[in-house]
């Protein structure tokens, strides 16, 4: 069964020179127990797509389902992990990670045992009373994971949670965001990850969702039928990676639709 | 970190067309004048409801008055030479203030040991009440120059110039400190320097800043011009100016005679606004470029005309924070002293709150005392005695002192109370904004100390005096905190909104968690430069005498420097109330606001 649906999801927006059509006609699912990665160019709208899926926004064609409901309002079966990590730096490490719990009025012990729960699961013991400056990039960015993965969501969005770290934070991060996925005891049935770095995706994804942009659409699914754990130096990882480059540099022509194509290669494309 | 991260992939590719990124989620969007259409194109509307606003506005306050356009005719040549006197006192203002900044800020931005000095002798300067030395200022001038209108004029001149070259100051002097280092570099490798490197590098670093403070400081010369001038019907021998214009029909109760003047100081704002700062803050826009150096108080969004005083404030916001944080607080630690060793503990004030503001309310009062006593002395030696009703004066300035300080809290907590909700309505409700900023704009513009006079006359029957002083205290106050507010509002970034709204957290939590401690910083400079002008405004909000028979007086600091310089023998009071003004401005700075505004910035900043 699919857990999320996008049926013909399009979304656009007025300006001066009429209307803009930014993303048109995307169709796919969410799997249960999927881990689904968005990968495209910067500016193919790929954020703006995570960001529709949980109801923060809402597109002007199409629709989207959750669990065969429509997506109407702010779903809190799902928990977003930001790129730049979105903390509150007023609030100490433990506050942030009850922000959500609070919001949805638990009773004061449940949310305690729950934020120990998850600030244990994401490493960051001894840190409680810290505020978020106080920690480096990889550190916050786990503060960010253990408040969405408190609420216990159905399906974890994450949008670029590594562009903001430095390379070698961000593959022990991966790495550590792999083996939460596979423990059975801890929460989301599905992960949906949005990035622009192909290895990532493949490292990390079962499928890929491959975009092109002007107006955003989707060029591909990909599997990734790869076996775990995988090795980014084996030729089936490398030419797998490979393909998912080439289907997004040759999108680089004109599309049928219209809009400026990309001169070049999108840098931010390009393996780490 | 930048602000506008969420949507950063998007709007790498829409920048360089000028678009909005396309996002439903931003709070707020502004209409964007795309770079090659002139600069009135966006503004038609904008500029016709400028215009329309004060004629409609006189005209139906005419008619409901009975007033008739022949009355009005009858006075426009009087009113106009009038206005035209304020107008050439504020253009030799500003030509000083220009001068004055790009000199001292340039200085103090490149040359470290001038820095070391200099921001913080202008900050202490900032702080200060400036319209406290208008009658010393024309006193002293009118002393030097035997005629007798040239020192108030000059005197007068010097007031603006000081209300509106602080904030250009600080403008220069943050966008050359701000200059990208590789630029500077850059310019330094290829030997750029003299006139191309003002040109080309410093110029154009500067000229956005340089406008949107100029737009601040006209209003702020508007305010002080009007306010100077309706200070000097006090004397009896008036600076002629719209001002005192005003303040003389009020005072003669000639309804057309006041609205004439105030229909056409309008007109003139707004042709001003209309004919030179929108082309020049077009101008300007175009060498913008998108770096904010640091987060709080920034203005994210793109440059409407509507951004005009929410850039300005902003750009204060951060003059106010780097003359802050520099400034280190002698008298903070001083008090805290006796006050650690007693305890023998590290103990924080907020532990004993009463104890610790007793102790410096006691210093401040015998200080107070003190200085009055030293002030009363000088005064005894080396001029003729102090006239016994002068010295009973004198004698009560601690207790004027203390409910002028009761006047301006009671207004700020009207201003905040209508400031905070306005600023949360015109930043989470685009349609409210696109409507009630516009109207927000034109309103702050306009100098409110035009309208003393008829409340001081007018309205006294109904609201009383405090109530009049009060009203006049907010006018003077509000906008400050308003548009720092809504700046604070604007700056947080969008990022936290949406965390917020995707865990669902809303209403008070909302509240509570990420708005007020997001926008703590801002309020705390807003409320910094809302008491500021609150103190200003103070000098004419207590005391008005135009002619016997109308005179307007309540006990307070204001109208203590007012009658030490209406009265023959006043020169001391006027002196020992000044110093008293002062000193408590200062203290109160560096014991209430310094501190609370360190704190501020160490816990609520985004980084």
């Amino acid at each position: 069964m699919a857990l999320i649906r996008l049926e013909g999801v399009g979304k656009s927006f007025a300006s001066r020179h009429g209307s803009m059509s930014i993303m048109e006609g995307i169709t796919f699912d969410v799997k249960d127990a999927d881990f689904l990665a968005i990968v495209g160019p910067s500016g193919c709208g790929k954020s703006t797509l995570l960001r529709l899926i949980q109801g923060l926004d809402h597109p002007t064609s199409g629709q989207i389902y959750f669990r065969d409901q429509p997506v109407e309002r702010v779903c809190h079966e799902m928990a977003m992990v930001f790129q730049n990590f979105a903390l509150l730096p007023w609030l100490t490490v433990s506050q942030n990670v009850t922000f959500g719990l609070e919001a949805l009025g638990w009773a004061p012990d449940r949310i305690r045992a729950q934020s120990e729960r998850y600030i244990s699961v994401t490493g960051l013991e001894g840190f409680e009373e810290a505020y978020p400056r106080e920690l480096s990039g990889g550190m916050r960015q786990r503060v960010g994971l253990a408040r969405a993965l408190a609420v216990e969501p159905a399906v974890l969005l994450m949008d670029e949670p590594f562009s903001a770290l430095d390379p070698l934070t961000a593959e022990s991060l991966r790495e550590e965001i792999l083996q939460l996925w596979r423990d059975p005891a801890l929460p989301p049935e599905a992960v949906v990850l949005v990035t622009h770095n192909i290895e990532e995706a493949i490292q990390l994804a079962d499928r890929i969702v491959v975009m092109a942009r002007r107006p955003s659409h989707v060029l591909e699914l990909v599997e990734v039928d790869l076996p775990r754990p995988r090795d980014r130096k084996s030729t089936a990882f490398y030419d797998l990676t490979d393909r998912v480059y080439s289907l997004i540099t040759e999108s680089g022509v004109p599309h049928p639709h219209g809009g400026a194509p990309s001169s070049a290669a999108p840098s931010s494309s390009q393996p780490l | 970190m930048t602000l506008d991260t969420s949507v950063h992939s998007l709007e790498k590719g829409n920048r360089r067309t000028g678009e909005r990124p396309p996002t439903g989620r931003t709070s707020l969007t502004t209409e964007v004048p795309s770079p090659a259409s002139p600069w009135w194109q966006g503004h038609r509307r904008s500029a016709l409801f400028y215009l329309l606003t004060p004629l409609v506005a006189g005209g139906v306050t005419a008619a409901t008055l009975g007033i008739s356009l022949g009355g009005v005719v009858g006075y426009l040549p009087t009113a106009t030479v009038d206005l035209l006197y304020s107008f050439l006192r504020m253009c030799a203002a500003y030509v000083a203030s220009l001068g004055f900044a790009l000199a001292y800020g340039y200085y103090a931005a490149t040359r470290r040991q001038g820095e070391r000095v200099m921001i913080p002798v202008l900050d202490i300067l900032q702080s200060v009440p400036i319209l406290g030395f208008f009658p010393i200022a024309i006193v002293v001038l009118a002393g030097l120059t035997p005629n007798s209108w040239v020192g108030p004029n000059i005197a007068s001149v010097f007031l603006i110039f000081t209300s509106m070259s602080w904030n250009m100051v600080f403008g220069v002097y943050e966008s050359v400190k701000t200059l990208p280092v590789d630029l500077r570099e850059a310019t330094d490798s290829f030997g750029v320097r003299g006139i191309q490197r003002f040109r080309q590098v410093l110029f154009p670093a500067m000229v956005n800043r340089l406008v949107y403070n100029s737009v601040l400081s006209w209003t702020a010369g508007w305010f002080f011009l009007v306010e100077a001038e309706i200070f000097t019907t006090n004397g009896g021998s008036a600076l002629p100016g719209i001002g005192s214009y005003l303040s003389f029909a009020a005072g003669a109760h000639h309804g057309t005679a006041f609205l004439t003047g105030l229909i056409l100081l309008v007109i003139l704002i707004a042709l001003l606004d209309f004919g030179v700062w929108r082309p020049l803050g077009h101008f300007a826009e175009r060498f913008r470029y998108d770096q904010s150096p640091s987060g709080v108080g920034e203005v994210v969004g793109m440059g409407g005309t509507t951004t005009r005083f929410r850039r300005a404030a902003a750009y204060i916001t951060r003059g106010v924070r780097s003359g802050v944080t520099r400034v280190s607080t002698p008298l903070v630690q001083l008090a805290a002293i006796p006050f650690r060793s007693a305890s023998g503990r590290r103990r924080t004030e907020q532990h004993h709150p009463v104890l610790y503001y007793g102790i410096l309310g006691g210093i401040l009062v015998s200080v107070w005392l003190l200085l009055i006593a030293i002030t009363v002395a000088i005064f005894n030696v080396f001029s003729a005695p102090i006239v016994s009703s002068v010295r009973g004066q004198m004698l009560e300035l601690p207790l004027a002192m203390g409910s002028s300080l009761v006047r301006v809290t009671v207004a700020f907590a009207f201003c905040l109370s209508i400031a905070l909700p306005l600023a949360i309505l015109m930043s989470r409700r685009p349609r409210a904004a696109r409507v009630g900023l516009p109207i927000v704009e034109v309103v702050a513009s306009f100098p409110a100390t035009a309208l003393f006079p008829v409340i001081i006359f007018e309205l006294l029957p109904y609201i009383s005096g405090e109530g009049a002083a009060i009203l006049m205290l907010i006018t003077g106050m509000l906008w400050y905190l308003f548009f720092n507010l809504l700046s604070g509002i604007r700056s947080l970034p969008p990022d936290l909104e949406e965390a917020s709204r995707s865990f669902g957290v809303k209403g008070r939590d909302f509240f509570a968690k990420v708005l007020l401690p997001g926008i703590f910083p801002a309020m705390i400079t807003g409320s910094i430069t809302a008491f500021g002008g609150g103190w200003n405004t103070l000098i004419v909000a207590e005391y008005l005498n135009v002619g016997s028979s109308q005179k307007f007086q309540l006990l307070g600091i204001g109208s203590s420097i007012d009658v030490g310089y209406a009265e023959p023998n006043g020169l001391p009071l006027m002196v020992a109330a000044l110093l008293t003004l002062v000193l408590s401005v200062v203290t109160i700075n560096e014991l209430i606001w310094k501190p609370l505004y360190r704190r501020a910035v160490e816990k609520y900043r985004y980084d």
